[in-house]
C-alpha cells in the first residue's frame, strides 16, 4: 500500500450549488392535484348515489310516478317540491332520484354482465390456440360487428318496456365492449416473457390465467368498466328517450328528457336538469376512471 | 453478357413500376383478401343471429300489417302467403338467397326494402362522413396544439373540453345545439329538411346533426392523439435524433411524431365506424334526418322484419368494412407492412 | 488550451425524479482538441451519456445544468433552445446507440438525411438530394441511390448506422459525438463502423468523442481516455499512458475494468475477475469515494473522504487515495 499523497487535499474549490429542482411548493401542488382528481369524482359519485339510494330511505319523497294535476308546472323551490313539478304534477326531484336509481342499477348490471361473460370470452379467446381460438375469435368478431344499438332497440321493443329487458338488451353492447378489451389485454400479456416462462415450466394454462393474467388485467378492466357504466347509462337514456325502455309513468332520466323536449323552447329546465344530472354522473365516472388509470399505470 | 444483365437491376433506380410490383405481390393485398374472406362468416353470423332474435321475440308481422281488428284467419292467410309460417331456418335461407341476388325483400309497408335503402343510405352516409371528417380534422389540430406543451394552457383547456365531450350524451348535446343555434340564434333550422343538391342546403340541414354526433368523436380522438403524441415526444429515440439534427420543435411534432401517431387514430376511427352509424340513428330521429337510422326506428315500431334485417345487414357491413379499412390503411401507409422487411 | 475545440468545465447535471434529486453528472471537466479523439468510458449510470446530451441541450425539461461548456469560446450552457438549434447538427453532431429506434420508421432514409441538410442550409430539394447521395457514398453505403428511397426497416443494422452517420455529417460538423454507436452491432460490423469513423475523422478533420463501456474500443481508437464513475471523472490520461506496454493504470476502477476483459492468453477456465456489486444509488451521496463499497483495496480514508481528481503524473490525472502501482493492483 503506497502512502497517501501529501498533496491530495481538496485543491479545487467547492462549486456553487445548482438551483434546486425540487420546488417543494410545486410538488405539493402536483400531489394535491392528483388527490383532487381522484377524490372529487368519488365524492360526487358518493353524493349522487347517496341521493338516489339512501335519501328515499331517510326522507319520504313525493311519488315519482303520479302527481296531482292541480299542482302541475310548479317552478323550482315551490313548497313541497324542491325542483318543481312537471306537466302532470309529478314531483321533479323525485323523478330525478328514482330515475337515478334506475340508471345506476342498469349501468352496473350491464357492466357486471359484460365483465363476467365478455371478460371470460375475451380472456379465454385471447389465450386459446387452435380450433378454440378460431371459434371464439369468430364469436367475438360477430359480437363486435353487431350494431349494438340496433339490437338493443329491437330487443327492448320486442320484449316490452321494463328494467330487466333493458338490461338484457344493453348486454349486447356491454359484452362485446368488455370482451374486446379483455381479449386485447390478454393477448398483450400473453406475449410477455414471463408468461412464456410459466408455460415452459409446465404450468397449466388455466392456472396461468388465474394467477398471472387476471391480476394483471384487473386494474384496466376496472377503469374500462367505469367508462362502460357511463356509456351504458347514456345508452339507457337513449332507449328511454326513444320510448323503448323505461316508459311512463316510471321515472328515468331519458324519459324526463323526452318529455321535456316538448316544452324545450318555453321551459328548457325540464330538459336541462336531467341532462345535467346525466352529464355530471358520466363525467364523474370518466374522471374517476382517468384518475385510477393515472394511479395504477397506463394500459 | 449474362453477367452484365444480372448486375443491372442492382443499380437501376426505383421507379413507379418497381413500387407497383412490390405492392401487388405484397403482404398487404394478401391480408386484405384474407380479411374479406373472414368477413363473410361474420356477416352471416350477424344476420343469422338477428333473424333468430327477431323470430324469438313476440311480434307478429302479419298482425302489424293488417291491424288489430283483423280476423285470425286473415292473419293466418297473410302469414302463409308471406312465408312467415315456415320454419325459421328455411326463412333465413330464403332471405339469404334473396339478398345474395340483390333483393332485400319487401317491407311491411309494402315498399321494396332495396328502394328504402337506396334512398336513405346516402343521407346517413353524408351525415356520418360530415361528422367524421370535421371531428378528425379538428382533433388533429387541437391535439397537436395541446401536445406542443403538455400540461400547458392549451393542453388543460383541451382536456377539459374533451372530458365534456366524452360525458355528454349526443342527444343531450343535440338539444343544447337546438336551443342555442336553431331557436335563439336561428342560424340553422330545427328540423333537417331535404338535403338536396346544393352545398348550402347540405350544410344548413346537416351541420347541427353532424355537430351533435361529432362532439363525442372529437373528444375521443383528441384524447387519443394527444396521449400518443406526448408519449412519442417523450419516449421515442428518433425524436431525440430529430432534435439533435437541429429540427425546430413544431416540425418535430408534425413531421415525425404526428406521422407515426396517425396509425393509432386511423385504427380507432375504422373500428368505431359501426357504432357511429348506430349512434347516428338517434340523432336522425331528433333532427328528422331522412337516413336509415330514422328508417330503422320506424321499422322497429312497425315490427317490420325485412326492413330491420336489411338495415342490420347494412350496419354490420359498415362495421366490417370499417375494420377492414383500418387494417388496409395500416397496410398501405405503414411502410413496415407495405414493403415488408426486404433486407438486401 | 486556447485553441481547444470544446472546453467543458465543472459540468453538473441534476434531475428531479419522484421528488428526489439525482446527480447524474457531478463536476466533470475535459477538453477536446480539433481533430482528436476522446473516449469516455463508464458503466451505465456513470453519467457519460448525460454529459454530452447536456452540452447540446437534449435532456428532458426539468433538468438543472451548471458549469460551463464552450465551443470555440462560445458558451453553450444557458443558451435558449432556438439558439442551441443552430449548433445542433451543424457544429456538433451526435450518433446514437440503436439505429433501429433512432431513425423514424415511417420516413424514407434519404429524406431523413436531406432534413438534416435543409435545416441548416438553404438548398432546394434537388440539391439536397444530390448532397444526400454524396453523403451515403461517403459512409460507404452500397447502392447509395437506391437506398435513398428505402425505409429503415429495409436496411441491416450496419447500414442503418451508416445512415445515422450520414445524417450527423450532413453539415460537416467539427465535433462528432458517438454515443455507444457500435454497441448494438455485431462485432464485425462494429469494426467496420469504427474504421469508417476514423477515416471520416481524418478526411473531414473532425474531433470525435466516443462514449462507450468498452475499454477495448478506447484502447484501439482513442487518443485520450476519460473514465467516469458515479457522475465523476476518476481517471484521465492519453491512451498510450493507460494501455499497452507503457500503460500504467492507476485507478482501481479502471484496473478492474481492464482485468474484466477476457484475454486469449489467460489460462483456460480461469475465473473472470468481474467487478462485484452495483453502481451507487444516484440519489444518495456518500462522503467518501464512490467506488469504495466495491473496491477490493478500500481503506478507512477511502470511505471517509472523497479523493480529488488531480494530475499526479504529467498528463495523467486520477482520483484515488490508494492507486495501483505500475499498473498492477497491489
Amino acid at each position: 500500500m503506497a502512502a497517501p499523497f501529501p498533496n491530495a487535499t481538496l485543491a479545487t474549490p467547492v462549486p456553487p450549488p445548482l438551483p434546486s429542482l425540487i420546488n417543494a411548493r410545486r410538488l405539493r401542488a402536483q400531489r394535491l392535484g392528483r388527490a383532487l382528481r381522484l377524490w372529487v369524482p368519488v365524492g360526487i359519485l358518493a353524493l349522487i348515489l347517496g341521493m338516489c339510494f339512501l335519501l328515499p330511505l331517510v326522507v319520504t319523497l313525493p311519488s315519482s310516478t303520479a302527481g296531482n294535476i292541480l299542482y302541475n308546472n310548479e317552478p323550482p323551490f315551490s313548497p313541497g317540491h324542491l325542483l318543481g313539478t312537471d306537466v302532470q304534477g309529478v314531483d321533479f326531484f323525485s323523478m330525478l332520484v328514482y330515475g337515478g336509481q334506475v340508471a345506476f342499477e342498469i349501468g352496473v348490471a350491464v357492466t357486471v354482465i359484460g365483465i363476467v361473460i365478455g371478460g371470460t370470452i375475451g380472456v379465454i379467446g385471447g389465450f386459446a390456440t387452435g380450433w378454440l381460438d378460431a371459434v371464439l375469435g369468430r364469436v367475438l368478431d360477430i359480437l363486435l360487428a353487431f350494431p349494438a344499438l340496433v339490437l338493443a332497440l329491437v330487443i327492448a321493443e320486442g320484449l316490452g318496456p321494463s328494467e330487466i329487458h333493458v338490461i338484457y338488451a344493453l348486454s349486447f353492447f356491454g359484452i362485446p365492449f368488455v370482451g374486446r378489451f379483455a381479449r386485447g389485454a390478454t393477448v398483450t400479456i400473453r406475449g410477455l416473457p414471463y408468461i412464456t416462462a410459466a408455460r415452459l415450466s409446465g404450468t397449466r394454462r388455466w392456472r396461468i390465467i388465474v394467477r398471472h393474467v387476471l391480476p394483471n388485467i384487473m386494474p384496466s378492466i376496472v377503469t374500462i368498466s367505469l367508462l362502460g357504466i357511463g356509456i351504458t347509462i347514456i345508452l339507457e337514456g337513449a332507449l328511454d328517450f326513444l320510448g323503448y325502455g323505461i316508459q311512463q309513468p316510471e321515472a328515468s332520466w331519458g324519459n324526463m328528457i323526452a318529455l321535456g323536449q316538448q316544452v324545450l323552447t318555453a321551459q328548457p329546465e325540464y330538459v336541462l336538469i336531467p341532462s345535467i344530472a346525466l352529464l355530471v354522473t358520466v363525467a364523474s365516472l370518466n374522471m374517476l376512471g382517468d384518475a385510477l388509470r393515472e394511479r395504477w399505470g397506463t394500459q | 453478357m449474362a453477367l452484365v444483365q444480372q448486375i443491372q437491376p442492382l443499380t437501376g433506380g426505383s421507379g413507379a413500376r418497381d413500387r407497383a410490383r412490390r405492392i401487388t405481390g405484397s403482404p398487404a393485398l394478401r391480408m386484405v383478401g384474407r380479411r374479406l374472406l373472414a368477413a363473410i362468416p361474420v356477416l352471416i353470423g350477424v344476420t343469422f343471429m338477428t333473424f333468430a332474435i327477431l323470430s324469438l321475440l313476440p311480434n307478429d308481422t302479419a298482425q302489424a300489417i293488417l291491424g288489430l281488428n283483423a280476423s285470425a284467419s286473415a292473419v293466418a292467410a297473410l302469414n302463409r302467403s308471406l312465408g312467415l309460417d315456415q320454419p325459421f331456418l328455411e326463412r333465413y335461407w330464403h332471405w339469404l338467397d334473396n339478398v345474395l341476388h340483390g333483393n332485400f325483400g319487401t317491407s311491411v309497408q309494402g315498399q321494396s326494402v332495396n328502394h328504402e335503402l337506396a334512398i336513405h343510405v346516402p343521407t346517413t352516409l353524408y351525415l356520418v362522413l360530415y361528422a367524421l371528417v370535421v371531428s378528425v380534422v379538428l382533433a388533429i389540430i387541437v391535439a397537436t396544439l395541446a401536445a406542443r406543451k403538455p400540461n400547458g394552457i392549451a393542453d388543460r383547456i383541451s382536456l377539459a373540453v374533451c372530458m365534456l365531450g366524452l360525458s355528454t350524451a349526443p342527444y343531450v348535446f343535440a338539444f343544447i345545439l337546438i336551443i342555442v343555434f336553431a331557436v335563439k340564434l336561428q342560424w340553422f333550422p330545427v328540423l333537417s329538411g331535404p338535403i338536396g343538391g346544393s352545398p348550402v342546403s347540405f350544410f344548413k340541414n346537416l351541420t347541427l346533426p353532424a355537430a351533435a354526433l361529432g362532439f363525442g368523436l372529437f373528444a375521443t380522438y383528441t384524447r387519443l392523439l394527444r396521449a400518443d403524441l406526448v408519449e412519442q415526444m417523450q419516449r421515442e429515440d428518433y425524436i431525440v435524433t430529430a432534435k439533435a439534427k437541429g429540427v425546430p420543435p413544431w416540425r418535430v411534432l408534425i413531421k415525425h411524431a404526428l406521422r407515426n401517431s396517425m396509425f393509432n387514430l386511423i385504427t380507432v376511427v375504422g373500428v368505431n365506424l359501426g357504432g357511429l352509424v348506430g349512434a347516428a340513428a338517434i340523432i336522425e330521429t331528433i333532427f328528422q334526418v331522412q337516413g336509415i337510422g330514422n328508417d330503422l326506428l320506424t321499422g322497429i315500431s312497425n315490427h317490420d322484419a325485412p326492413l330491420i334485417e336489411g338495415i342490420t345487414l347494412v350496419f354490420a357491413l359498415v362495421t366490417v368494412l370499417g375494420n377492414l379499412l383500418a387494417d388496409l390503411a395500416y397496410a398501405v401507409l405503414d411502410p413496415r407492412i407495405r414493403y415488408g422487411s426486404s433486407i438486401s | 488550451m486556447t485553441d481547444a475545440l470544446l472546453q467543458v468545465d465543472d459540468l453538473r447535471v441534476t434531475f428531479a425524479v419522484g421528488g428526489r434529486e439525482v446527480r447524474a453528472v457531478d463536476g466533470v471537466s475535459f477538453t477536446v482538441d480539433p481533430g482528436r479523439t476522446l473516449a469516455i468510458i463508464g458503466e451505465s449510470g456513470s453519467g457519460k451519456t448525460v454529459c454530452c446530451r447536456a452540452i447540446l441541450g437534449l435532456l428532458p425539461t426539468g433538468t438543472a445544468i451548471g458549469g460551463s461548456a464552450r465551443l470555440r469560446g462560445a458558451e453553450l450552457l444557458g443558451l435558449s433552445d432556438a439558439e442551441l438549434r443552430r449548433y445542433r447538427g451543424s457544429d456538433i453532431a451526435m450518433v446514437f446507440q440503436d439505429p433501429a429506434r433512432s431513425l423514424n420508421p415511417t420516413m424514407r432514409v434519404g429524406l431523413q438525411i436531406t432534413e438534416a441538410i435543409r435545416t441548416h442550409r438553404k438548398v432546394d430539394r434537388r440539391e439536397a438530394h444530390t448532397q444526400a447521395i454524396e453523403l451515403l457514398r461517403l459512409v460507404r453505403m452500397p447502392a447509395a441511390e437506391r437506398r435513398f428511397d428505402e425505409y429503415p426497416h429495409q436496411l441491416s443494422g450496419g447500414m442503418r448506422q451508416r445512415v445515422m452517420i450520414a445524417i450527423a455529417l450532413a453539415c460537416r460538423p467539427k465535433l462528432l459525438v458517438a454515443d455507444e454507436a457500435t454497441t448494438a452491432l455485431d462485432v464485425t460490423t462494429q469494426a467496420q463502423i469504427m474504421e469508417l469513423l476514423l477515416d471520416l475523422q481524418t478526411e473531414l478533420d473532425m474531433a470525435l468523442i466516443l462514449i462507450s463501456h468498452d475499454m477495448g474500443l478506447a484502447a484501439s481508437y482513442s487518443d485520450e481516455v476519460l473514465v467516469m464513475y458515479a457522475g465523476k471523472i476518476v481517471e484521465q490520461a492519453p491512451a498510450t499512458r493507460l494501455f499497452g506496454a507503457e500503460g500504467a493504470v492507476r485507478m482501481r476502477y479502471t484496473r478492474a475494468l481492464l482485468d474484466a476483459i477476457p484475454h486469449l492468453e489467460r489460462p483456460a477456465h480461469a475465473e473472470l475477475p468481474v467487478v462485484g456489486g452495483r453502481p451507487p444509488d444516484p440519489t444518495t451521496r456518500l462522503p467518501g469515494c464512490s467506488f469504495a463499497p466495491r473496491c477490493a483495496s478500500a481503506a478507512d480514508d477511502c470511505l471517509a473522504k472523497a479523493p480529488a481528481l488531480l494530475e499526479h503524473a504529467p498528463g495523467h490525472r486520477w482520483a484515488c487515495w490508494h492507486p495501483c502501482e505500475n499498473g498492477v493492483a497491489s
